[in-house]
């Protein structure tokens, strides 16, 4: 581990992976402190989900570095996963496992779980696990994935579009489910199309646009600015001219 | 005409894949019995009676040659029959994959949402596939007319296209049987279902042949019909009325598919199953079997496992069954004797069942590695990879269990098929060497894990596209060892084979060196695909 990056849960330096024709990440420079709620919003391809799988180390970077405190995302990936909760952009299949199988199977490759935190979340979100996974509603298989993700309380949450699927209640429960778990000490980097959902949780965010990191604000409730302002003034204009902007 | 070209867009690759393995397989069958035939009359007709000599042993699966001596009885049996079973499979994948696969993926809600009938969605699917069918028919005639080019010999174009409809004929009933039967029963269980059904029809013609007490009931076998005609040997037959039948069949299945289709609701069977009532629970399952390594694949599994334990349990306990009937066969033509005797004096019972039992088994052990290959590409596709990734365990640790889990599995399937084989053997008064038969059942494990190593390399590379090369490396490795002696192949390339390299464990025991290839192939491949899964990207 790198002494100076100790305190940053994040940190890429550089970091691109390139998919040619323009596509991918490029040259992302980011940090993320500890116990930070960092919010990264872009347009559909912009790159956000290219982002967290190069942090969960899914994919590898064709360039530069990222570190999950003070671990190669690549070279030290089980290390790192040890620290980390996931939610994916698309909740993986199961068939026709029940709930608690699935579980039981992921958490027995973390060495087991407690099933008193398992029971508690699953009660707070009404998940019935005894149900096979493709009788799941696509809200009921969202509340699962958080349920795998937040189950063995990780210090760092990486979560690729966590509340779509949710109803707005399940929304407002899974809001005060972050802030527990910040308060308790963990990091959350959380990648999102709805601009009030970051707003309303996030300390900072990151606005990607074409797989660069265009721009990072703080969202302080006194000097907060107007995300759709900010959001609108990157990507309204590039839908009337997008030519132009690539250029 | 869109939603036609839709279900072939969707079905392109099976199209490709079975229309160039139907033309390179006739083309190889045609070529390679110039190679092996011999030239002179007398030739010709010696290696007739020896095809005669192995056809008896395959009676209970195809139909006794016509004029094996001539190109077209040859083509006809080695060629063609196996390609019709090929073509029924394709099919059975193909309608339950349509009928209830894509409705998991929501691609039949999405055609549905369009002014499309359930109907005119069924009909459409099953043109799409009428089309593909004739599209692999035609190559397997191609690849005849080819190979008779190779041999300077012409043949009657009539009989050659007689044997391309029949072919889109059977394809098309085992297609319109499979997709009603995937209307009335659970969608995991619709493949197994249908598969089920058109295994059974298939025996119940098959077995017709050798047990009388069956032939009452073969009319109601598609294959029954198939069977009546044998259009390219001279003197060959088309029985039109078998194949109107065979039309029908098609027609008033696929009529029969569409109206469940439309009694019934989306997502569920026309035949209704009550749901189970449970109590909610929140806790997460008490079962340890998840918790460990290996354990926790072969459990999940658990159902295939009793399933491939009882199907190739049933067809070892039928083949001893046969074989008595199928030497009786063999005994009783005296132009077969010379033949025989070389088997006689090495037991001919234990060469009988070693030939066609373990052949049948080699074929589904390489079909159950491929299962679990496609089960491991769809992990890949689905998530479950990136899920289990997402957990602190090693990318090699899930290469090296995947393996691990498939060893057990045939080991259970040998260990089970080859005791009944053995007590089976046993009551018909067939004395087996109980050694040479455990060995023999051992050798089907690493003969599975030579597939696996090389669908696992394959998984690792491109995991969409696995399944088909898996399936076109076990068919080049069946031709490479059928033309071996054809082509005079050399030894080095007949040694890439896993049928090569099993040998004949049976009658002469395990070959040390083979069993050491093989262990180094599948070794070979999980190394390489250990490597490859660390440097890949995982992630749809």
């Amino acid at each position: 581990m790198l002494p100076e990056m100790a305190a940053a849960a994040i940190r890429t330096s550089k970091l691109t992976k390139d998919y040619g024709a323009g596509r991918g990440v490029f040259d992302l420079d980011l940090q993320v402190s500890a116990q930070e709620v960092f919010g990264y919003l872009g347009p559909n391809g912009a790159g956000k989900t290219t982002t967290i799988r190069l942090l969960m180390g899914m994919i590898r970077p064709t360039g530069g570095s990222a570190y999950i405190f003070g671990l190669d995302c690549a070279r030290d990936a089980v290390d790192v996963k040890r620290r980390v909760g996931y939610i994916p952009g698309d909740v993986p299949q199961f068939g026709s496992l029940t709930g608690s199988e699935v579980v039981t199977y992921l958490g027995g490759m973390r060495g087991g779980v407690d099933p008193r935190r398992v029971r508690s979340l699953c009660e707070r979100f009404e998940l019935d696990l005894g149900r096979r996974f493709r009788e799941y509603s696509s809200g009921n298989k969202q509340k699962l994935a958080i349920v795998l993700a937040f189950m063995h309380q990780p210090d760092l949450l990486i979560l690729d579009e966590p509340t779509s699927g949710l109803d707005p209640l399940n929304r407002q429960e899974f809001y005060t489910l972050l802030r527990e778990t910040r308060d308790h000490g963990a990091t959350v980097f959380l990648s999102s199309h709805i601009l009030s959902e970051v707003e309303h949780i996030c300390d900072r965010v990151g606005i990607i646009r074409d797989g660069r990191l265009v721009h990072i604000a703080e969202l302080d409730e006194a000097t907060a600015p107007n995300l759709e302002e900010i959001f609108l003034s990157y990507f309204s204009e590039s839908r009337t001219k997008p030519k132009l902007l690539r250029s | 005409m869109i939603p036609v070209l839709f279900g072939l867009r969707l079905g392109r690759w099976g199209m490709i894949g079975f229309a160039a393995a139907a033309f390179l397989s006739i083309l190889a069958q045609t070529a390679g019995f110039y190679q092996i035939a011999g030239h002179s009359p007398s030739a010709r007709a010696a290696f007739g009676a020896s095809m005669s000599a192995l056809a008896a042993q395959f009676v209970a699966l195809f139909p006794t040659p016509i004029r094996p001596d001539t190109v077209g009885g040859f083509v006809e049996f080695r060629g063609i029959h196996p390609l019709g079973i090929l073509l029924c499979v394709w099919a059975l994948v193909s309608a339950t994959g349509f009928a209830r696969g894509d409705e998991e993926r929501g691609i039949v809600e999405a055609s549905l949402a369009t002014p499309t009938s359930r109907a005119a969605l069924v009909a459409s699917r099953a043109a799409a596939f009428t089309i593909a069918i004739a599209v692999a028919s035609l190559a397997a005639c191609a690849g005849y007319l080819a190979g008779l080019a190779i041999g300077h010999e012409t043949a009657e174009l009539r009989g050659v296209l007689e044997d391309g409809v029949l072919l889109v004929a059977l394809g098309l009933a085992c297609y319109a049987l499979s997709i009603f039967v995937a209307q009335l029963v659970p969608g995991r269980a619709a493949t197994a279902a249908a598969g089920g059904l058109l295994l059974g029809l298939f025996l119940l013609n098959s077995l017709s042949r050798v047990l009388q007490s069956l032939v009452a009931w073969r009319w109601l076998s598609p294959f029954r019909y198939y069977d009546l005609s044998q259009p390219l040997p001279p003197g060959g037959t088309f029985d039109a009325r078998g194949f109107l039948i065979l039309v029908a069949i098609a027609v008033v299945g696929t009529a029969a598919a569409a109206l469940a289709f439309t009694r019934r609701d989306l997502g569920s069977s026309l035949i209704p199953f009550p749901a189970r009532h449970r109590p909610v629970s929140f806790a997460p399952s008490a079962n340890t079997l998840w918790r460990v390594p290996v354990v926790r694949g072969v459990y999940e599994r658990r159902l295939g496992i009793v399933a491939w334990s009882a199907g190739m349990s049933l067809l070892a306990f039928m083949f001893v069954l046969l074989t008595r009937t199928i030497v009786n066969v063999l005994l009783s033509v005296p132009s077969l004797l010379p033949y025989l005797s070389v088997f006689v004096h090495q037991q001919i019972y234990p060469a009988v069942l070693g030939y066609t039992w373990l052949n049948v088994a080699q074929l589904l052990f390489a079909a159950l590695a491929i299962t679990h290959v496609a089960r491991w590409s769809a992990e890949d596709v689905d998530g479950r990879l990136e899920m289990t990734l997402s957990q602190p365990f090693p990318r090699a640790a899930v290469v090296v269990e995947r393996m691990a889990v498939l060893t057990v599995i045939a080991l259970v399937v040998s260990a089970i098929s080859g005791t009944v084989l053995f007590v089976q053997s046993h009551i018909q008064g067939i004395d087996l060497n109980a050694g040479r038969l455990a060995a023999a059942s051992l050798m089907l494990v690493p003969f599975a894990l030579v597939f696996a190593g090389a669908g696992a390399v394959l998984a690792a590379v491109n995991p969409r596209a696995a399944v088909g090369l898996l399936g076109a490396f076990a068919f080049a490795s069946y031709l490479d060892i059928e033309l071996a002696t054809s082509f005079r192949l050399p030894l080095w390339l007949q040694d890439l084979s896993a049928f090569k390299l099993f040998g004949t464990p049976l009658l002469t025991g395990v070959d040390g060196r083979s069993l050491a290839l093989m262990v180094l192939l599948a070794m070979l491949g999980l190394g390489s695909s250990i490597l490859l899964m660390q440097k890949r990207d995982v992630g749809r």
